[in-house]
């Protein structure tokens, strides 16, 4: 068994999703017809054998709370360990700031109480599907401090302004950390996946709390470069960034693309989410249906064209959805026309209607909207 | 101790012969029915759904997979603390052991497994039918009626008439005559294999059934005409809705085709009312550029290249470029490569179909495949196994085994 524990720190900082994360924290935002992006680092941690997994969250948590529930999906539903749901404490009418060290202040009790000698670190807005395993492997053979996962974007890549990324020397030594460059010199971004022995974390936290300080990146990594030793490892697979609306929507399209999606969820690590028990998607006689990816419950009438279709959808006779994501239990009426629109849950569009957005700024429909 | 109501019971002990191929590994409730629930799905979920949360699952034939597939119950809930679903297989007593000799024995040798309980009632179910029924409405009529026993019965065409069980009732609804499989039957209302018993009741003419020589310790059989013959009150609970057994290939093959009908007969959509079933970790399913999907249901984790029309697809099946798939039942897992023809198929879990592969073509002899468990020009392909390129199957066929290109 693997010798870790999960802290998971989601917050709706430093992403630009408009409506999508109003209504719930960016971890609970559905993704890929049946997932929330919390899935992807959830089955992770549990794939990579970690049974001890808390989840430090700021605001809008519910969503994230209703669908996590006592950990059962991800078998973290435990005598000993499991998952432990850790919400801001409320010190007098304030809600505290949202920076990581705050959040991981909140959580000393917990680190404390666990026995586990490492802790994986993590935001909860990336889709991968990788094994921590042997990135603490390759932490313990460098006798590294902290070890900081990343991959490697193509420098003109407009996410990678808004990474924090890592000037790495062949040793595999992190000599150097920037962090929202206009003009990014280095393709290595930081996944904001970070491996650490549990006793130090604590003790880091401690010092950079006295302080005054905030930021994990800016106040601990950044300051400690010389007094610590961080590694940098490198992570080959697939990633996507989820921070802003675009970002979203693309991501969600490359679900589309045979070799991502295999990638992500055709391997010997399967990603888990909570189950609804709906029953197969039903097409009928009007069902035209071309790339796109469609989940359970669903009835197609009409015409779906590279889209991603969550649970319970209705699409009706003579509608048309392009380059869409319709979440769950959207219904879209009979001769309705949508093209690059995202449909949060349980809207309604009655007959006829028509919206289209565009690919680089696709339009939104809040949850529960009715048109 | 803490008395519960009512207790159930399912009969999930038979093999189901009739389904031919397909319960050759694995007992006929543990089939897989409708994209993604095995038969025993609707026992079960009714039974919660109405309320019933302590219940023995009977098994004997092969009993693996569905011991497997219930675990510990909690896919329908029913992993509690007091009560939730147990599997009783035949055991070892002090002197004897023997295997469930009938429907009426396997209850009786476990009289002890209910009385634990101690509840007023009894409802025994098969493992085997097609329904969404609230037992607890049942219960209430069972117990307004002062009855000692309670059969749900349904209409049937007076043509299909002789091959149920069959009641004859007075006007107030009380059984005054039963029948099985009557040559020249009297009435059409079937029993459904649904009876509530007063425990009381019930355990003594099980226990007196035991010692009777010659028994067949069978409830319609024996232990309903014994009631009936001392004047016990049994009533008939008319239920309507839909109902199927799906005892042969082809009302397992009806029974699926019943959820493509539009509005459906069975309406699997009723939130308040939804068949549990153990959910597949798979993302949701892949429609290509190309394809072409209708009137067919699909479940999570398929992959669809060719044309569908008419099908059941349960999870995690790939159909090929350029094939072509119609009134067909795919079981999990089920490959199709390119090009290949499936016409009215039922193909068993895991099994791979090459190119040019035909199956359901009238003009291909199939001599050597013909089975007396098909009909009505279906075909049935085993699980497990492989039909290399260009390999063609006729109708009524029955393969069991891998064929070579």
């Amino acid at each position: 068994m693997t010798d870790a524990m999960g802290i998971i720190l989601t917050r709706n900082q430093d992403v630009r999703m408009n409506e999508l994360t109003q209504v719930r924290d960016i971890s609970a935002l559905p993704f890929a017809g049946r997932y929330r992006l919390i899935d992807f680092v959830l089955s992770n941690m549990v794939n990579s054998g970690i049974i001890n997994v808390g989840i430090a969250t700021h605001v809008n948590y519910s969503s994230l709370m209703d669908h996590v529930g006592s950990g059962k999906p991800w078998d973290l539903n435990r005598k000993n360990y499991g998952l432990f749901m850790l919400p801001p404490q409320v010190r007098g009418a304030s809600l505290g700031a949202a920076g990581d060290v705050d959040l991981l202040h909140n959580v000393l009790t917990y680190l404390h109480r666990s026995k586990q000698k490492y802790v994986v670190l993590t935001g909860a807005n990336i889709v991968c599907n990788m094994s921590y395993n042997d990135a603490i492997k390759f932490h313990e053979e460098k006798g590294a401090d902290i070890t900081v996962i990343y991959n490697e974007m193509d420098l003109n890549d407009p996410q990678l302004k808004k990474c924090t990324t890592f000037d790495v020397n062949t040793a595999g030594k992190v000599v150097g950390i920037h962090h929202n460059l206009s003009e990014p010199v280095s393709g290595n971004a930081g996944m904001d996946v970070y491996i650490i022995e549990r006793t130090k974390l604590q003790a880091l936290i401690e010092d950079a709390y006295a302080k005054g300080s905030h930021s994990f990146i800016n106040d601990i990594l950044r300051t400690s470069m010389d007094s610590l030793d961080i590694c940098a490892y490198k992570y080959e697979g697939f990633v996507g960034r989820i921070d802003s609306v675009v970002s979203y929507y693309d991501n969600n399209m490359k679900m589309l693309d045979c070799a991502v999606r295999n990638e992500i969820f055709a391997g010997k690590n399967p990603v888990y989410t909570k189950v609804k028990d709906q029953v197969p998607t039903k097409y009928l006689e009007g069902a035209k249906v071309k790339n796109s990816l469609i989940a359970d419950g669903c009835i197609i009438d009409g015409e779906v064209e590279n889209s991603i279709i969550f649970r319970g959808v209705h699409i009706a006779k003579g509608a048309s959805v392009k380059n869409c994501i319709v979440m769950q239990n959207s219904v879209i009426q009979e001769r309705c026309d949508l093209e690059n629109v995202v449909v949060d849950k349980e809207c309604t569009l009655r007959t006829g209607k028509r919206l289209v957005g565009q690919p680089t700024y696709p339009v939104i429909l809040p949850k529960r909207t009715l048109i | 101790m803490k008395a519960t109501k009512c207790v159930a019971m399912i009969l999930a002990g038979g093999q189901g012969s009739r389904l031919g191929i397909l319960t050759s590994k694995v007992a006929k409730p543990a089939v897989t029915f409708g994209g993604k629930y095995r038969i025993i799905d609707f026992a079960l979920s009714n039974c919660v759904h109405s309320g019933i949360s302590t219940i023995g699952v009977l098994t004997q034939y092969k009993p693996l997979e569905l011991n497997t597939y219930i675990g510990n119950g909690s896919t329908w809930d029913l992993d509690r603390n007091d009560g939730g679903v147990f599997v009783l297989p035949p055991y070892q007593k002090e002197e004897t052991g023997e295997w469930y000799k009938g429907t009426a024995n396997a209850i009786y040798q476990n009289i002890e497994f209910v009385d634990q309980y101690n509840p007023e009632h009894v409802v025994i179910l098969s493992g085997d039918h097609i329904y969404k029924m609230d037992y607890n409405k049942m219960m209430q009529y069972h117990e307004e009626k002062g009855a000692a026993a309670t059969i749900a019965v349904i209409p049937v065409p007076w043509e299909e008439a002789s091959r149920f069980g069959i009641m004859e009732t007075d006007g107030e609804g009380t059984i005054t005559r039963f029948a099985e499989k009557p040559k020249e039957p009297k009435s059409n209302l079937a029993s459904m294999g649904v009876y509530v018993f007063k425990w009381s009741a019930l355990k003594e003419y099980l226990i007196r059934d035991e010692k009777t020589p010659g028994s067949e310790n069978d409830f319609g059989k024996n232990i309903i005409p014994a009631m009936l013959d001392d004047g016990q009150k049994l009533t008939a609970y008319g239920f309507e809705g839909y109902w199927k057994d799906v005892g042969t290939v082809q009302s397992l093959w009806e029974a699926n085709m019943d959820l493509l009908s539009d509005p459906p007969i069975l309406d699997m959509y009723d939130a308040d009312w939804r068949i549990f079933s153990r959910n597949p970790v798979k993302p949701p399913h892949y429609v290509a550029d190309g394809a072409s999907v209708t009137n067919t249901c699909i479940t999570e984790g398929c992959n669809i290249y060719g044309d569908v029309k008419n099908c059941i697809l349960s999870e995690g099946v790939t159909v090929g470029k350029g094939s072509v798939v119609e009134d067909s039942i795919l079981f999990p897992g089920v490959t199709i490569g390119e090009n290949t023809v499936v016409k009215k198929a039922i193909i068993g879990s895991d099994t791979t179909l090459g190119n040019n592969v035909v199956i359901g073509d009238k003009s291909v002899d199939s001599k050597e495949f013909e089975s007396k468990y098909c009909s009505a020009d279906i075909s049935l392909i085993g699980g497990n196994i492989t039909l290399g390129d260009n390999v063609k199957i006729g109708v009524n066929a029955m393969v069991t085994k891998t064929v070579e290109a």
